[in-house]
Protein backbone atom coordinates (compact mmCIF):
# COMPACT_ATOMS: atom_id res chain seq x y z
CA UNK A 1 0.00 0.00 0.00
CA UNK A 2 2.98 2.26 0.59
CA UNK A 3 4.84 4.30 -2.08
CA UNK A 4 7.87 2.45 -1.98
CA UNK A 5 9.00 0.10 -4.55
CA UNK A 6 11.32 -1.90 -1.90
CA UNK A 7 9.90 -4.76 -0.88
CA UNK A 8 11.95 -4.89 2.26
CA UNK A 9 10.24 -7.95 4.93
CA UNK A 10 10.56 -5.92 8.35
CA UNK A 11 11.99 -7.69 11.10
CA UNK A 12 10.68 -8.66 14.63
CA UNK A 13 12.84 -6.20 16.67
CA UNK A 14 11.45 -3.75 14.27
CA UNK A 15 7.84 -5.11 14.24
CA UNK A 16 7.82 -4.77 18.32
CA UNK A 17 9.65 -1.31 17.90
CA UNK A 18 6.79 -0.04 15.31
CA UNK A 19 4.12 -1.74 17.87
CA UNK A 20 5.55 0.13 20.86
CA UNK A 21 5.86 3.19 18.81
CA UNK A 22 1.82 3.14 18.14
CA UNK A 23 0.84 1.85 22.02
CA UNK A 24 2.60 4.99 23.39
CA UNK A 25 1.84 7.50 20.75
CA UNK A 26 -2.25 5.63 21.31
CA UNK A 27 -1.51 6.53 25.20
CA UNK A 28 -0.43 10.09 24.37
CA UNK A 29 -2.66 10.90 22.05
CA UNK A 30 -5.96 8.89 23.63
CA UNK A 31 -7.81 12.21 24.63
CA UNK A 32 -7.75 13.41 21.29
CA UNK A 33 -8.74 9.75 19.64
CA UNK A 34 -11.51 9.65 22.17
CA UNK A 35 -13.08 13.03 20.61
CA UNK A 36 -12.92 12.15 17.22
CA UNK A 37 -14.73 9.45 18.12
CA UNK A 38 -16.90 10.96 20.28
CA UNK A 39 -17.30 13.68 17.55
CA UNK A 40 -18.68 10.99 14.77
CA UNK A 41 -20.92 9.67 17.42
CA UNK A 42 -22.60 13.03 17.01
CA UNK A 43 -21.94 15.00 13.84
CA UNK A 44 -24.92 17.06 14.33
CA UNK A 45 -23.52 18.79 17.58
CA UNK A 46 -19.41 18.50 16.98
CA UNK A 47 -18.72 17.55 13.17
CA UNK A 48 -15.63 19.83 12.45
CA UNK A 49 -13.27 17.09 14.84
CA UNK A 50 -13.99 14.04 12.58
CA UNK A 51 -14.14 16.13 9.08
CA UNK A 52 -10.86 17.68 9.95
CA UNK A 53 -9.13 14.31 11.59
CA UNK A 54 -11.09 13.05 7.95
CA UNK A 55 -9.47 15.53 6.21
CA UNK A 56 -5.76 15.59 7.49
CA UNK A 57 -5.49 11.80 6.76
CA UNK A 58 -6.58 11.58 3.54
CA UNK A 59 -3.94 14.83 2.82
CA UNK A 60 -1.49 11.92 4.36
CA UNK A 61 -2.31 8.86 2.80
CA UNK A 62 -2.01 10.98 -0.72
CA UNK A 63 1.29 12.00 -0.09
CA UNK A 64 2.76 8.85 1.43
CA UNK A 65 0.41 5.76 -0.45
CA UNK A 66 0.31 4.00 -3.74
CA UNK A 67 -2.86 5.91 -5.06
CA UNK A 68 -2.89 2.78 -7.87
CA UNK A 69 -3.87 0.51 -5.32
CA UNK A 70 -7.44 -0.30 -4.72
CA UNK A 71 -7.44 -0.85 -1.04
CA UNK A 72 -6.31 2.50 -0.53
CA UNK A 73 -8.56 3.91 -3.20
CA UNK A 74 -10.97 2.45 -1.11
CA UNK A 75 -9.21 4.58 2.25
CA UNK A 76 -9.72 7.75 -0.19
CA UNK A 77 -13.53 7.56 -0.65
CA UNK A 78 -14.97 9.37 2.09
CA UNK A 79 -18.63 8.08 2.08
CA UNK A 80 -17.12 4.23 2.59
CA UNK A 81 -13.75 4.90 4.41
CA UNK A 82 -15.78 5.23 7.88
CA UNK A 83 -15.91 1.74 9.21
CA UNK A 84 -12.31 1.15 8.44
CA UNK A 85 -11.13 4.67 10.44
CA UNK A 86 -13.68 4.12 13.02
CA UNK A 87 -12.20 0.62 13.54
CA UNK A 88 -8.58 1.81 13.45
CA UNK A 89 -9.53 4.24 15.97
CA UNK A 90 -11.14 1.96 18.39
CA UNK A 91 -8.14 -0.36 18.09
CA UNK A 92 -5.66 2.24 19.37
CA UNK A 93 -7.85 3.38 21.74
CA UNK A 94 -7.93 -0.11 23.25
CA UNK A 95 -4.26 -0.29 23.33
CA UNK A 96 -3.51 2.16 26.04
CA UNK A 97 -3.05 -0.16 28.91
CA UNK A 98 0.34 -1.74 30.09
CA UNK A 99 0.00 -4.63 28.36
CA UNK A 100 -0.99 -2.17 25.14
CA UNK A 101 1.76 -3.94 23.01
CA UNK A 102 0.43 -7.75 23.70
CA UNK A 103 -3.09 -6.38 22.78
CA UNK A 104 -2.24 -4.81 19.90
CA UNK A 105 -0.15 -7.74 18.37
CA UNK A 106 -3.32 -9.74 18.75
CA UNK A 107 -5.58 -7.69 17.37
CA UNK A 108 -3.25 -7.47 14.31
CA UNK A 109 -2.59 -11.24 14.03
CA UNK A 110 -6.61 -11.54 14.44
CA UNK A 111 -7.37 -9.51 11.40
CA UNK B 1 -12.80 -1.49 57.50
CA UNK B 2 -13.40 -1.93 53.92
CA UNK B 3 -10.59 -0.63 51.35
CA UNK B 4 -11.43 1.44 48.11
CA UNK B 5 -9.72 1.52 45.26
CA UNK B 6 -10.90 3.57 42.16
CA UNK B 7 -9.72 3.63 39.04
CA UNK B 8 -10.50 6.15 35.96
CA UNK B 9 -10.74 6.96 32.75
CA UNK B 10 -11.98 10.47 31.00
CA UNK B 11 -16.23 9.31 31.40
CA UNK B 12 -15.86 6.27 33.61
CA UNK B 13 -14.70 5.20 36.84
CA UNK B 14 -14.65 2.28 38.32
CA UNK B 15 -14.79 1.41 42.14
CA UNK B 16 -14.14 -1.50 43.79
CA UNK B 17 -14.88 -2.43 47.58
CA UNK B 18 -13.25 -5.01 49.69
CA UNK B 19 -11.42 -6.86 52.18
CA UNK B 20 -7.83 -8.45 51.93
CA UNK B 21 -6.83 -11.70 52.76
CA UNK B 22 -5.33 -11.72 55.87
CA UNK B 23 -4.89 -16.02 55.74
CA UNK B 24 -2.83 -15.07 53.11
CA UNK B 25 -0.26 -12.64 55.00
CA UNK B 26 -1.39 -9.97 52.46
CA UNK B 27 -1.22 -6.08 53.10
CA UNK B 28 -3.61 -3.88 54.44
CA UNK B 29 -4.03 -1.85 51.31
CA UNK B 30 -4.63 -5.35 49.22
CA UNK B 31 -8.65 -6.32 48.14
CA UNK B 32 -8.77 -9.86 47.56
CA UNK B 33 -12.15 -10.26 48.93
CA UNK B 34 -14.44 -8.15 46.67
CA UNK B 35 -17.91 -7.15 48.56
CA UNK B 36 -19.06 -4.83 46.07
CA UNK B 37 -18.09 -2.59 42.46
CA UNK B 38 -19.47 0.59 41.17
CA UNK B 39 -19.33 0.95 37.21
CA UNK B 40 -19.98 4.55 37.06
CA UNK B 41 -20.44 6.05 33.20
CA UNK B 42 -20.99 10.14 33.26
CA UNK B 43 -24.85 10.67 32.12
CA UNK B 44 -25.87 6.90 32.66
CA UNK B 45 -27.25 5.21 35.54
CA UNK B 46 -24.93 3.35 38.09
CA UNK B 47 -24.04 -0.26 38.06
CA UNK B 48 -23.17 -2.05 40.92
CA UNK B 49 -22.89 -5.53 41.65
CA UNK B 50 -20.98 -8.30 43.57
CA UNK B 51 -18.07 -10.47 42.25
CA UNK B 52 -20.06 -12.92 40.78
CA UNK B 53 -21.11 -10.15 38.53
CA UNK B 54 -18.18 -8.15 37.58
CA UNK B 55 -15.73 -11.03 35.85
CA UNK B 56 -18.63 -12.08 33.73
CA UNK B 57 -19.72 -8.24 32.83
CA UNK B 58 -15.95 -7.34 32.26
CA UNK B 59 -15.34 -10.62 29.75
CA UNK B 60 -18.80 -9.53 28.06
CA UNK B 61 -17.33 -6.61 27.53
CA UNK B 62 -13.40 -7.83 26.25
CA UNK B 63 -15.44 -10.27 23.81
CA UNK B 64 -17.79 -8.04 22.54
CA UNK B 65 -14.81 -5.12 21.84
CA UNK B 66 -12.97 -8.07 19.67
CA UNK B 67 -15.87 -8.82 17.76
CA UNK B 68 -16.27 -5.38 16.99
CA UNK B 69 -12.68 -5.17 15.74
CA UNK B 70 -12.83 -7.89 13.76
CA UNK B 71 -15.46 -7.45 11.45
CA UNK B 72 -17.88 -9.97 12.75
CA UNK B 73 -21.68 -8.81 14.13
CA UNK B 74 -21.05 -7.60 17.79
CA UNK B 75 -23.40 -9.70 19.43
CA UNK B 76 -23.12 -10.92 22.88
CA UNK B 77 -25.90 -12.69 24.80
CA UNK B 78 -25.44 -14.57 28.41
CA UNK B 79 -27.78 -14.77 31.56
CA UNK B 80 -26.34 -11.45 33.14
CA UNK B 81 -25.51 -9.09 30.20
CA UNK B 82 -26.63 -8.48 26.33
CA UNK B 83 -24.45 -6.10 23.98
CA UNK B 84 -25.61 -5.31 20.83
CA UNK B 85 -24.92 -2.54 18.25
CA UNK B 86 -27.24 -0.29 16.81
CA UNK B 87 -24.76 0.97 14.29
CA UNK B 88 -21.26 1.43 14.02
CA UNK B 89 -21.32 4.56 17.09
CA UNK B 90 -23.98 3.09 19.21
CA UNK B 91 -23.72 -0.14 21.39
CA UNK B 92 -26.83 -1.04 23.42
CA UNK B 93 -26.03 -3.18 26.86
CA UNK B 94 -28.85 -5.04 28.80
CA UNK B 95 -28.01 -5.88 31.96
CA UNK B 96 -30.36 -8.97 33.19
CA UNK B 97 -31.25 -8.60 36.81
CA UNK B 98 -31.37 -12.50 38.49
CA UNK B 99 -34.69 -11.12 40.35
CA UNK B 100 -38.08 -12.30 38.47
CA UNK B 101 -40.04 -9.62 37.22
CA UNK B 102 -37.46 -6.79 37.18
CA UNK B 103 -37.12 -5.23 33.80
CA UNK B 104 -33.24 -5.38 32.17
CA UNK B 105 -31.30 -2.19 32.54
CA UNK B 106 -30.74 -0.63 28.91
CA UNK B 107 -27.91 1.48 28.57
CA UNK B 108 -26.81 3.40 25.44
CA UNK B 109 -22.99 4.26 25.19
CA UNK B 110 -20.77 5.43 22.58
CA UNK B 111 -17.34 4.10 21.12
CA UNK B 112 -15.68 6.17 23.53
CA UNK B 113 -17.90 4.97 26.29
CA UNK B 114 -16.99 1.55 25.33
CA UNK B 115 -13.44 2.37 24.73
CA UNK B 116 -12.97 4.21 28.34
CA UNK B 117 -14.90 1.36 30.17
CA UNK B 118 -12.32 -1.32 28.65
CA UNK B 119 -9.69 0.76 29.68
CA UNK B 120 -11.33 1.38 33.47
CA UNK B 121 -11.20 -2.81 33.03
CA UNK B 122 -7.84 -3.12 31.76
CA UNK B 123 -6.38 -0.92 34.89
CA UNK B 124 -8.57 -3.25 37.44
CA UNK B 125 -6.71 -6.45 35.48
CA UNK B 126 -3.19 -4.73 35.89
CA UNK B 127 -3.73 -3.30 39.20
CA UNK B 128 -1.58 -5.62 41.92
CA UNK B 129 -3.68 -3.73 44.72
CA UNK B 130 -6.73 -5.76 43.81
CA UNK B 131 -6.57 -9.47 43.10
CA UNK B 132 -9.86 -11.36 40.90
CA UNK B 133 -9.93 -14.89 41.24
CA UNK B 134 -11.54 -15.97 37.73
CA UNK B 135 -11.29 -19.44 38.57
CA UNK B 136 -14.88 -19.94 39.39
CA UNK B 137 -16.42 -18.11 36.63
CA UNK B 138 -14.54 -19.76 33.61
CA UNK B 139 -17.26 -22.66 33.54
CA UNK B 140 -19.80 -20.26 32.51
CA UNK B 141 -19.85 -19.76 28.57
CA UNK B 142 -22.52 -17.26 26.96
CA UNK B 143 -24.75 -18.18 24.66
CA UNK B 144 -23.41 -16.14 21.40
CA UNK B 145 -19.47 -17.65 22.45
CA UNK B 146 -20.56 -21.52 22.26
CA UNK B 147 -19.94 -20.42 18.44
CA UNK B 148 -16.21 -22.31 18.76
CA UNK B 149 -17.70 -25.99 19.83
CA UNK B 150 -20.74 -25.45 17.03
CA UNK B 151 -17.77 -24.25 14.53
CA UNK B 152 -15.91 -27.69 15.30
CA UNK B 153 -19.12 -29.61 14.76
CA UNK B 154 -20.10 -27.80 11.28
CA UNK B 155 -16.53 -28.63 10.46
CA UNK B 156 -16.72 -32.26 10.63
CA UNK B 157 -20.29 -32.14 9.17
CA UNK B 158 -18.53 -30.25 6.23
CA UNK B 159 -15.51 -32.74 6.08
CA UNK B 160 -17.11 -36.49 6.86
CA UNK B 161 -19.80 -36.16 3.35
CA UNK B 162 -16.62 -35.52 0.96
CA UNK B 163 -14.44 -37.83 2.92
CA UNK B 164 -16.79 -40.35 2.61
CA UNK B 165 -17.63 -39.61 -1.20
CA UNK B 166 -13.71 -40.23 -1.96
CA UNK B 167 -13.52 -43.52 0.13
CA UNK B 168 -16.57 -45.44 -1.93
CA UNK B 169 -15.04 -43.97 -5.32
CA UNK B 170 -11.44 -45.55 -4.07
CA UNK B 171 -13.47 -48.65 -3.23
CA UNK B 172 -15.66 -48.68 -6.32
CA UNK B 173 -12.83 -48.46 -8.98
CA UNK B 174 -10.64 -50.81 -6.61
CA UNK B 175 -13.66 -53.59 -7.59
CA UNK B 176 -13.31 -52.85 -11.49
CA UNK B 177 -9.69 -54.20 -11.45
CA UNK B 178 -11.68 -57.61 -11.24
CA UNK B 179 -13.26 -57.02 -14.44
CA UNK B 180 -10.29 -55.99 -16.10
CA UNK B 181 -7.39 -58.31 -16.78
CA UNK B 182 -4.22 -56.05 -18.30
CA UNK B 183 -2.38 -59.23 -19.53
CA UNK B 184 -5.44 -60.51 -21.15
CA UNK B 185 -5.18 -57.12 -23.31
CA UNK B 186 -1.90 -57.08 -23.72
CA UNK B 187 -1.94 -60.71 -25.65
CA UNK B 188 -4.44 -59.31 -27.73
CA UNK B 189 -2.96 -56.75 -28.63
CA UNK B 190 0.06 -58.75 -29.57
CA UNK B 191 -2.16 -60.73 -31.67
CA UNK B 192 -3.53 -57.57 -33.70
CA UNK B 193 -0.07 -56.65 -34.00
CA UNK B 194 1.12 -60.17 -35.65
CA UNK B 195 -1.89 -59.99 -38.44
Amino acid sequence: MRKSYVNNNIKIEEFDALIKITVEMSRYLYPYIRQILQSKENLEKNEDTWNDFNNRLIDLIKERFNLDSIRVKKLLNKTNNDETIIKLLLTLSLCISNHGNQKLKNFLFDI
Amino acid sequence: MQNKLSFHQSSVSLEIIGLPDYSNNENKDQISIISQWKLNITDKPLIEGKIEHLVPIMDAFYIYANLLIKNKIPIYESKLIDIKADNLHTHNIFLKSPRPNVKPLTLKIGNSLLSDTINCFDQLNESSRVRINKSGQSNIIPKKVRFGFKNKINFFNSIIPPFIAICSLILFSSAFIYFYNPVEDKEKNELINQK
